[in-house]
């Protein structure tokens, strides 16, 4: 090699180049590595606050999914008995098209109802090829001219007293029950989430600030031999952005744990009516597995940007 | 190559460390910065650095401009300039190859060029032997050579020297102050901010000499003492 001075261009390296990814993971995981125990703090406040986030988006899910039934002004629904008889059903009918205290009403045959029955129950196969449209209870749904409770609960009951009728189930008890219960597991779910988002946040700050002081002196090399800014910052953001991944990563399975165990324990428990519909599908919960990754990962690149941009100084 | 008109550079609390500094150094000339401590040599080197921005006057460096250097092209200027210090600044836990490979390293330079410029380098300044030796296992003048040895990887333009003996013994010193000469003699402008009479003295180059952030001498073959002795 000659030693002739450098009276080119400087190197052409832009910041990600193929070549240097491999740099920056190894030096991202030897820190953390270095870093072990307030990196698994990190880690776990986000794993913690993350399968909060996502339990109360599951709850939510669930009851809007268990008060489907109830929408677009249905304040009642009765159900008749799978073998009632024309008259019984032509009865019903006939006063709910004459009745002045009826707006309009739907009505759901045996096949419809057990079509809705394996939508909300699509991933418990078990459960729908128990049942068949023969055993489902036809129903009618009614919106009254008078949505007061007191007119409500009054229609109720007469609709209950007629022949053919097996039961009536009225939104304006089994609703809000369900939307107080979910609206206030969910609500405080979320802000013990918000409030440890904040906590990790400044965890990886904290982490990825003891990394930098762990590395100084290199750091003081690299600025001297012109390494350029992005290339000393960019292993700390990878490295506050893995805490988040990682943390995220743990939540997802706390997230099947509720989905199967807590909400099926309300399906389950008679406490409230519609409870049994409070379910989700799988599929929901990968989708809002996919939002924690996303978020675990803001979460770790905005706390690390923060430690870099304020103790970096380049 | 370097220019500097009318510099100065007041820290906080009105310490003025160069006051209305103007000269010029040429391309491949070899220049030793003298005169007390406090005198601004440090100062000095560090502008030329861009560790440092002047408060007033203007720096020109490889034709850039220093004063109106955008922050991200810093480290464009640095990889132009190779710096050497007292205290060596290696790196505990690197071996002396991995010293020299990291400077290369953090500038993007590909694996191949590194696997192949490492040893070059090396064998410059003399250290093959102890190519896998931590910086704890070698003398001063070794760890200042390892350091020369990274200043010098990407063969930069103009090399920076602060004190770079002032730990050394005098045997040793000559032999940094060879390896400087050497690298000097390959084209790169090497400025050396100094205490050492006798390195000055044996050298025979141009000498500037500051006092209290004033330039007071400046001779294209001078020694350490002002000529008429008057300088101590």
């Amino acid at each position: 090699m000659e030693f002739t001075t450098n009276q080119t261009a400087y190197t052409n390296d832009g910041p990600l180049k193929m070549y240097r990814i491999w740099y920056y993971f190894r030096e991202a995981f030897a820190s953390i590595w270095r870093n072990l125990s307030l990196t698994l703090a990190a880690i776990f406040t986000v794993a913690i606050s993350l399968a909060l986030v996502g339990s109360s988006l599951l709850v939510r899910e669930g009851a809007e999914r268990a008060t489907a039934q109830f929408q677009e002004g249905v304040e009642f629904i009765v159900f008749m008995n799978a073998d009632a008889t024309v008259e019984q059903d032509g009865a019903i009918r006939d006063v709910l098209e004459n009745s002045p205290a009826i707006e309009d009403y739907a009505y759901v045959n045996q096949e419809q109802a057990y079509e809705e029955f394996s939508t909300l129950f699509s991933d418990k196969p078990d459960l729908v090829n128990s049942v068949s449209p023969a055993v489902m209870p036809p129903s009618y749904r009614i919106v009254p001219t008078d949505p007061s409770a007191a007119n409500v609960t009054e229609l109720a009951r007469q609709f209950a007293n007629q022949p053919g009728v097996k039961e009536v189930a009225t939104a304006t008890e089994a609703i809000r029950q369900i939307d107080d219960f979910s609206t206030r597991v969910s609500q405080a779910l979320l802000i013990a989430a918000v409030v440890l988002v904040v906590v990790s946040a400044l965890l990886i700050l904290n982490t990825v600030f003891t990394a930098i002081g762990a590395r100084r002196q290199e750091i003081e090399v690299m600025k001297l031999v012109g390494a350029t800014n992005w290339f000393i910052r960019i292993p700390f953001m990878l490295e506050g952005t893995i805490h988040g991944l990682i943390g995220a990563a743990l939540a997802i399975p706390a997230l099947f744990v509720v989905d199967n165990k807590v909400l099926a324990f309300f399906q389950e428990s008679d406490a409230v009516p519609l409870f049994r519909g409070f379910a989700v599908p799988d599929g929901f919960v990968w989708d809002t597995s996919i939002w924690l990754l996303l978020i675990g990962g803001a979460v770790g690149m905005i706390g690390s940007a923060i430690a870099v941009t304020r103790y970096l100084d380049v | 190559m370097i220019r500097l008109e009318n510099v100065t550079k007041v820290y906080k609390g009105d310490v003025t460390a160069l006051r209305a500094v103007n000269l010029e150094i040429q391309r491949g000339e070899f220049v030793f910065l003298v005169g007390q401590s406090g005198s601004g040599k440090s100062t000095f080197i560090r502008l030329l650095n861009r560790e440092e921005v002047a408060d007033s006057g203007k720096i020109l460096l490889a034709g850039k401009d220093l004063g109106s250097l955008r922050s991200w092209s810093v480290p464009a200027l640095r990889r132009n300039i190779g710096c050497i210090f007292q205290d060596y600044k290696l790196l505990e836990k690197k071996t002396v190859q991995e010293n020299v490979a990291f400077a290369l390293e953090v500038i993007g330079q590909p694996r191949p060029v590194i696997r192949k410029n490492v040893p070059a380098i090396l064998d410059l300044v003399g250290l093959t032997q102890k190519a896998d030796r931590f910086p704890d296992e070698l003398s001063g003048g070794e760890q200042q050579r390892v350091s020369i040895a990274r200043a010098f990887a990407n063969r930069p333009t103009v090399m920076l020297a602060d004190e770079p003996t002032g730990n050394l013994d005098p045997s040793t010193s000559v032999g940094i102050m060879k390896l400087l000469d050497l690298i000097n003699r390959r084209g790169t402008t090497v400025v050396m901010a100094t205490h050492d009479r006798s390195i000055v003295n044996s050298m025979q180059r141009r000498v500037i000499e500051l006092d209290r952030g004033v330039v007071v001498r400046d001779d294209s073959h001078g020694i350490y003492d002002e000529p008429n002795g008057v300088y101590e």
